[in-house]
């Protein structure tokens, strides 16, 4: 049976916790590299947070770059950031905090340039103490939101897993801000926003599997079975259900990093798709590798599981398996193998 | 007929009806500045603000922009102390700022001195604004009568800009050599609001609305417009004149009898006895407090009242102080934190660009459904169009109802929801294969597969729901509107979950489409009894 066939029926058994040791590694590496990365680099803030006036207008004079800079050199503004949007079709004039009167002559310039009426620009003017206070409410939101989520995965499951789901969010948060540092993109009000919906997201998956383990845990047989087996079992049943779910979320949020980058250049949604996507991307990771491995390391100190696992060894001992078989073993009480060990292939289309 | 079935039917009904009586009477959604093009402004009033005292500029506000003729403006309280003020419309960005630029504060100033006048400005006209207060006890008392003159000058002081003339607070120098009594102890720097000096036509005038431009003393805490409960313009039968009832809440009463008592300290006719009605440092009006006010009392109880005199135009001048009173100035002093104008070009921009992800992400979103869950998929994806119609049915109710307007951030939640509703689906599917895996048959494999992945979905739910809420509760801008789409999403989710999906995948394993063939149920799980 290949591994294809296997996925789609949700039978494969991939040891996942077993390979914590590579999984810590690589997650420990990122998360060092981008907290690194975030203090030597920092964050590239949009001009939301840092106050400025940024104009996109209509260009029917076809003006260069150039010949903007040029124009707003003689304002002593010789140093504003100039994009062309739309291969040219609209420019995109962003520069520092102006007073009310300058941010009028500057408007008129880039009318005047471009060639387009003021009334058709488009203006985004913020003073310099708006992104302190969106910060400020971003910061307080994540607090309370990270209690509340706290809170409700211990009444819902239990407070270990709590611990576990928060690891992981903060793992994905720190890899997502780290990846804006590297590549230089503008973190916009779009962006935090993008971040916030990857709490959500981190945690729904981390919630599916814990749903999972703790289904497993009240119904299959646990004296047999270790906790970091029944973990591994767990994430192999959703595994199917995991990548379908980011292949899903996935696909309309391509859609819109496509069409917000390439085909029509508007600029909030391509800044919301792209944390999204590294957001999504790391947050099935992390429910992967390390918010499972988390509570199965941990939850094997418990008495029972720590009980389980010794009588497991000795038996495993006696019976010379090898590291492959505990699932292999695992898989014999479940009902779905009565019929027969290793089910053949599926003979498509003899059915009728 | 079963009852998943009459469900179904009443589902259906509900989503597709309910969108068809929207399209039908054209209650799609209202788009947000950012899609139909418009000004939106922040204005952030200072740390620790008092909310009724924001909300009574949102008040002000309101008021203003209407009077300026914009058209369904939106100003709403964001935050703690940040009010957004929305344009839909209107990209002649100027004249909607100053519209509600003018934040400046209306003050009641006591006068320190009418020599200002000269030995600038020569009397050329004299207009008979005949203000005077009295105060509204009970004993009644006699109007006395105090005439202010309207100054021009011929010649202008050394340092005013012939075009734009100066305010003179600004300029402790001048001010000195026109106020030589204050000239040595240098306190006129410090706050003294002495008024604006302005081109007219013909000549240079003091900005004042009865021309005294006498200096106000500035540095003590003044009462404000903020303390005004009401003022209004009335006739009076008694004396026979045009007034303005100046009504005070309680801090203002207290504020204004201090005001009166040290300003009925001094003879009538002084310049000291006045009281400036001052707005953005230009005295709007400076009436004397009447020669009956008690010089130990001064008018308490926080009723007073303006008379106009008997001149022509003393009805037209009553109204208009009484706008100014009452409109004149916000209670507090905003910064713009943000202005963002949106074209109405780039606005459908947007708008299209949204679209046609949304639409886009969805297709490939069913493709991969048909193709994963086969027979399955093709319930997503009906499933998909109900959860679209109940949206737009939801925020189209909620925009007539509660003035919700859909913006690109609104837009990209739903987008993002999709994806949130796709899994509920997986979940449920991931289900009855696993179910089926176990040997189950494949009603039992469904119904039993759907109430475990229910409960995975609720709890999966609540975290979104959750976050949504939270973010709705304390985020400013273009993030509450996705939480609030994000929200309502979930929420949706788990009735489209519950009332649909359910029924209609039960409907399937009960018919042909639950085992035989490769479209089936069967088959999307793998195909386990055919093999075995």
């Amino acid at each position: 049976m290949n591994l294809i066939t296997r996925l789609y029926r949700g039978e494969t058994s991939f040891d996942f916790v077993g390979a914590k040791r590579t999984w810590l590694m690589i997650s420990l590496t990122l998360v060092i590299v981008s907290v690194l990365v975030i203090t030597i680099f920092g964050l590239n803030l949009s001009l939301d947070f840092k106050g400025g006036v940024a104009v996109e207008a209509p260009n029917p004079n076809n003006a260069s770059v150039a010949e903007m800079r040029s124009a707003l050199e003689k304002l002593g503004l010789g140093d504003a950031k100039i994009q062309e949007l739309a291969g040219g079709a609209d420019l995109r004039v962003q520069v520092g905090a102006l007073s009310s009167s300058e941010s009028e002559t500057f408007q008129q310039t880039v009318a005047d340039v471009t060639g387009s009426a003021v009334n058709e620009i488009s203006l985004n003017q913020v003073g310099p103490t708006f992104g302190a206070e969106i910060t400020k409410r971003a910061v307080t939101a994540l607090i309370v939101f990270l209690a509340a989520v706290v809170l409700f995965m211990w009444w819902r499951l239990e407070w270990k897993m709590a611990v576990a789901g928060i690891t992981a969010l903060f793992h994905d948060l720190i890899i997502t801000f780290g990846v804006y540092a590297i590549t230089r993109f503008e973190v916009t009000p779009a962006t935090v926003i993008g971040v916030l919906t990857i709490l959500g997201y981190s945690l729904y998956d981390t919630v599916v599997v814990f749903d999972k383990v703790k289904e497993n845990v009240e119904e299959l047989n646990t004296e047999r079975m270790t906790i970091t087996e029944l973990v591994n079992r767990s994430m192999n049943q959703v595994l199917m259900r995991s990548i379908n779910t980011s292949l899903t979320s996935l696909l309309p949020v391509g859609s819109l990093l496509f069409v917000g980058s390439f085909l029509l250049g508007a600029q909030t949604l391509r800044d919301f798709a792209l944390a999204l996507f590294v957001g999504i991307a790391a947050g099935t990771y992390s429910s992967i590798a390390v918010a499972s491995p988390i509570l199965a390391s941990w939850k094997e100190y418990e008495d029972e599981w720590a009980r389980v696992r010794r009588r497991r060894e000795r038996s495993r001992g006696d019976a010379k398996e090898t590291a492959e078989k505990p699932t292999a073993k695992v898989s014999r009480q479940s009902p779905s193998r009565k019929s027969g060990a290793t089910p053949r292939p599926p003979k498509k289309g003899r059915k009728r | 007929m079963p009852r998943r079935i009459i469900t179904l039917i009443i589902v259906a009904l509900l989503a597709y009806g309910g969108v068809a009586a929207i399209l039908a009477t054209h209650s799609t959604p209202e788009l947000g500045l950012d899609l139909k093009g418009g000004t939106s402004v922040i204005l952030r009033a200072p740390e620790g603000t008092d909310p009724d005292v924001l909300a009574k500029a949102v008040e002000i506000m309101r008021g203003r922009i209407e009077a300026f003729g914009v058209q369904e403006p939106e100003i709403s309280i964001t935050g703690s102390n940040g009010v957004l003020v929305q344009l839909p419309g209107v990209t002649d960005r100027e004249r909607a700022l100053e519209a509600i630029g003018q934040t400046g504060v209306l003050s009641f100033r006591p006068v320190l001195s009418s020599s200002f006048q000269s030995p600038i400005f020569d009397t050329t006209t004299t207009t008979s604004a005949t203000t005077t207060t009295t105060g509204d006890s009970t004993t009644t008392t006699g109007d006395t009568t105090s005439t202010t003159e309207a100054t021009t000058t011929t010649s202008l002081p050394a340092g005013v800009d012939p075009s734009t003339g100066f305010t003179i607070k600004d300029t402790p120098e001048l001010l000195a050599s026109w106020l030589p009594e204050y000239a040595d102890d240098g306190s006129l720097t410090a706050g003294y609001e002495v008024g604006t000096l302005c081109k007219t036509d013909s000549a240079y005038i003091t900005c004042v609305g009865d021309g005294s431009g006498n200096p106000v003393d500035g540095t003590v805490d003044p009462l404000t417009g903020g303390d005004i409960t009401s003022a209004l313009a009335t006739f009076s039968q008694t004396t026979g004149q045009w007034q303005v009832d100046l009504k005070l809440n309680d801090d203002g009463a207290r504020k204004f009898q201090d005001l009166t008592r040290n300003a009925a300290q001094f003879p009538v006719g002084t310049a000291q006895r006045q009281i400036a009605i001052v707005l953005d440092g230009k005295v709007i009006s400076a009436p004397q407090v009447s020669a009956n006010v008690d010089a130990n009392t001064g008018i308490a109880g926080g009723n007073a009242v303006i008379t106009m005199g008997t001149g022509t135009n003393q009805q037209q001048q009553a109204q208009d102080l009484s706008v100014v009173l009452r409109y004149g100035s916000l209670p507090v002093s905003f910064v713009q934190d943000q202005v963002q104008s949106v074209s109405a070009t780039l606005g459908s921009d947007s708008l299209r660009s949204g679209l046609i992800a949304g639409l886009a992400g969805l297709f490939l979103v069913a493709i991969y459904m048909m193709l994963y869950y086969r027979s399955l998929g093709a319930v997503t994806i009906v499933g998909l169009t109900i959860f679209g119609s109940l949206m737009l049915i939801v925020l189209g109710l909620l925009g007539k109802t509660a003035g919700l307007t859909l913006t690109l951030a609104g837009v990209t939640g739903i987008v993002v929801s999709v994806g949130i509703t796709a899994d509920s689906y997986i979940v449920f599917y991931e289900r009855i294969k696993e179910e089926l895996h176990r040997g189950r048959t494949m009603r039992a494999a469904v119904d039993e597969g759907f109430s475990r992945a229910f409960h995975t979905i609720l709890t999966a739910d609540t975290v979104s729901i959750l976050a949504a809420v939270l973010l709705w509760l304390l985020a400013v801008g273009p993030v509450k509107g996705f939480a609030l789409t994000l929200g309502i999403a979930t929420f949706l989710d788990i009735l489209v979950a519950y009332f649909f999906t359910r029924n209609a995948v039960s409907l399937i394993a009960h018919g042909n489409l639950g085992e035989g063939g490769r479209f089936s149920i069967r088959a999307a799980a793998g195909g386990v009894q055919e093999a075995s």
